[in-house]
C-alpha cells in the first residue's frame, strides 16, 4: 500500500474524510446526550 | 379494625419508571446495530478500495478516491431529497417531525458535499494537475454547498419557531428544484468548452473495483442512515427542549405574579 | 389578482419615486462597479472587452441586491406587514406587483449599464433583438427569484447579508445564461443565444408561479 502511486492525495481523500464524519459523529452523539438530559425521559421514546 | 390496603401505585406509574430507566442519549438498539454495520462495511471499503481492487489503467491509484467520491455525490442528493420532500411534508402537515427531518437531511448533505467536493479535487490534482477544473460535477456541487449553508443559516436565526420552520420549508421546497437547475445549466455551460464531467467512471468497469464501489455505496448508506437517525432525534430534542424553555420562563412569570409578598410598587422586568 | 398587484406595483414605485433610492444611490453604485471593474483589470488589454457580459451582468446582479433588500424592507414594519395582512389584498397579487416594480427600477438600471459599457468599456452593440430578449428575461427572472426570496429573509436583522448567500447561488444559471446570450448577441461566441434566452424564460416562468403560490405562506407565517 505504501508503494501506491499518488499515495498523498489517496491519504488525504480517506483520511480526510473518516475525520470528517468521525469528528461529526462524536459531535452529533455528545450533542444529542446534553439535549436528552435536559428533556424528561418520556420524551425520548426510542431506546 | 380495619386493614389499610397498600396504596395502590397511581396509574402510569409503571411507564414512568421505564420511563426514568431510559438512558440519555439519542441511540437506540435499533442504532447500535446499525452502527455497528456501518463499521464493519467501512472496514470492507477500507479492504477493497485501498488494498484488493487494482489501480486503474489511466489514473493510477487516485481512482481509489472515486470509492468516496462518487457514493457521497449520490448520498448527498438523497440528503437534499429528504429536505425537500420533508419540507413539503411539514407545509401540508405542520407536524414537528418532519421539520426536524428536513434540517437533518441538510445538514447531513452539507458533511457530504464536502467529502464529494475534497475527493473530487484531491482526485484532480495529480490527473489533471489542478485541484480545481471548473468540471460541471464539481461546480454545480460547490453551489449546491452554498445553497445548504444558506439554508443551514437560515434555520439558525433567532426567529418564532413557526415562522423560522415554515421560512426554512420554503427554502427547503426549493433546495431540489434549484440544484436541479444549476446542475443542468452548469453541465449545458460546461459541455461547450469539454466533455460534461470529467470524473466518467467507465461502465464496463469490473472486478473488483466494481466490488469496492459497490461496497462503497453500502458503507455510505449505511453511515448516511446512521447519521441521519441521531440528527433527526437531536432536532426533535432540541425542539423539546425549545418548547421547555419557554414553559419555564412562562411558569416563571406567574409564579412572580402569584407571589404572596408582591412589593406594592409593580417590578417591571 | 392583478387588480392588487397593479395597486401593490404603484405604491411600490411610488415610495421610490419620492425617496429616489434607486435613482441617487443604486444606479451610481451600479456605474462604480463598472469603473472598479476597469480599474482591477486594466482597460490597456483587451480583458474588458472580451469580459464584458459578464461584467455587465455581476453588475446588474450586485445592483438587484440592493434594489431587492429595499423592496423587502418597505414591508418590513410592524404597521406595514399588519396593513398588507388585513388589507385583503392577494398574496400572489402582492407578489407579482413586488416583482414587477423591482423589475422596473432593474429595467432602468440595466439600459443605464449599457450605455456604461458602450462609453467606458468601448462595447459595439449588436444583435439587439436578443440583447432586448435576454434583458427581459433575466429581468423577472432575478426580480421574481428576489423578491420570494426577499420575503424569506424580511424582518431579520441579518437581512442585508443573508439575501445575497441566499439568492446568489441560485441565480448562478441566470448569470450562465444571460452572460452567454450577451457573448452571442455581441458576436463573441460561435455559439446561438437564443436558447439560453429560453433557459432565461423558463426560469422566470417557475420563479414567478413558485413566488406566487409560497407568498402566502410566507405572509401569514411571519
Amino acid at each position: 500500500m505504501i508503494a501506491m502511486t499518488h499515495a498523498g492525495y489517496v491519504a488525504a481523500g480517506w483520511i480526510g474524510a473518516g475525520v470528517l464524519i468521525g469528528g461529526y459523529a462524536v459531535t452529533l452523539v455528545r450533542r444529542g446526550r446534553r439535549l436528552a438530559r435536559q428533556v424528561p425521559p418520556g420524551e425520548r421514546r426510542w431506546s | 379494625m380495619t386493614t389499610t390496603l397498600p396504596p395502590r401505585p397511581a396509574p402510569g406509574a409503571a411507564r414512568d419508571e421505564a420511563d426514568a430507566a431510559r438512558p440519555a442519549t439519542t441511540a437506540s438498539p435499533a442504532t447500535r446495530v446499525l452502527g455497528a454495520a456501518a463499521l464493519v462495511a467501512t472496514a470492507l471499503l477500507v479492504l477493497y478500495g485501498l488494498v484488493i481492487s487494482p489501480a486503474d489503467r489511466e489514473m493510477a491509484d487516485s481512482v481509489r478516491l472515486m470509492y468516496i467520491h462518487v457514493p457521497a455525490a449520490t448520498y448527498l442528493y438523497v440528503g437534499c431529497f429528504f429536505t425537500t420532500v420533508a419540507s413539503a411534508m411539514w407545509l401540508r402537515r405542520r407536524t414537528p417531525g418532519w421539520d426536524a427531518l428536513a434540517e437533518a437531511g441538510a445538514e447531513i448533505a452539507l458533511v457530504f458535499s464536502i467529502i464529494t467536493l475534497g475527493t473530487g479535487s484531491l482526485w484532480g490534482r495529480p490527473t489533471w494537475g489542478t485541484y480545481w477544473t471548473w468540471d460541471a460535477r464539481l461546480t454545480s456541487t460547490a453551489v449546491l454547498t452554498a445553497m445548504l449553508v444558506g439554508y443551514l443559516a437560515l434555520r439558525r436565526l433567532e426567529l418564532d419557531p413557526a415562522a423560522r420552520s415554515t421560512r426554512a420549508a420554503v427554502l427547503g421546497l426549493l433546495l431540489v428544484p434549484n440544484v436541479i437547475v444549476v446542475n443542468r445549466s452548469v453541465e449545458w455551460w460546461r459541455s461547450l468548452h469539454q466533455g460534461s464531467t470529467l470524473v466518467k467512471l467507465d461502465p464496463s468497469i469490473e472486478g473488483t473495483m466494481l466490488v469496492a464501489l459497490m461496497v462503497g455505496f453500502v458503507a455510505f448508506g449505511l453511515i448516511f442512515a446512521w447519521l441521519m437517525v441521531h440528527r433527526f432525534r437531536v432536532a426533535w430534542l432540541d425542539q423539546k427542549a425549545d418548547g421547555l424553555d419557554l414553559e419555564a420562563a412562562l411558569a416563571a412569570r406567574r409564579a412572580e405574579s402569584r407571589a404572596p409578598t408582591a412589593p406594592e410598587t409593580e417590578v417591571t422586568p | 389578482m392583478w387588480r392588487d398587484a397593479a395597486l401593490v406595483a404603484g405604491r411600490d414605485l411610488r415610495i421610490e419615486a419620492r425617496s429616489r433610492v434607486t435613482v441617487h444611490q443604486v444606479a451610481p453604485f451600479a456605474l462604480l462597479v463598472l469603473v472598479l471593474f476597469a480599474f482591477a483589470l486594466d482597460p490597456a488589454r483587451s480583458i474588458l472587452e472580451r469580459a464584458t457580459p459578464g461584467l455587465y451582468w455581476i453588475t446588474v446582479l450586485f445592483s438587484a441586491l440592493l434594489a431587492l433588500s429595499r423592496s423587502a424592507a418597505l414591508d418590513e414594519t410592524a404597521g406595514a406587514r399588519d396593513a398588507l395582512r388585513l388589507s385583503g389584498l392577494d398574496p400572489s397579487g402582492v407578489f407579482v406587483g413586488k416583482s414587477l416594480a423591482v423589475a422596473a427600477e432593474l429595467v432602468v438600471l440595466e439600459i443605464l449599464l449599457g450605455v456604461g459599457v458602450i462609453v467606458l468599456y468601448g462595447a459595439e452593440p449588436a444583435g439587439v433583438g436578443l440583447l432586448a430578449a435576454t434583458c427581459l428575461a433575466a429581468t423577472v427572472a432575478v426580480a421574481a427569484t428576489g423578491t420570494l426570496y426577499g420575503a424569506l429573509v424580511s424582518g431579520l436583522r441579518v437581512r442585508e447579508t443573508l439575501l445575497p448567500l441566499l439568492l446568489l447561488p441560485v441565480l448562478a444559471p441566470v448569470l450562465i445564461g444571460a452572460t452567454r446570450a450577451f457573448e452571442a448577441a455581441l458576436g463573441r461566441a460561435p455559439a446561438d443565444g437564443w436558447p439560453w434566452c429560453g433557459l432565461l424564460a423558463a426560469f422566470a416562468v417557475l420563479y414567478s408561479v413558485a413566488g406566487a403560490l409560497a407568498y402566502g405562506t410566507l405572509l401569514e407565517g411571519s
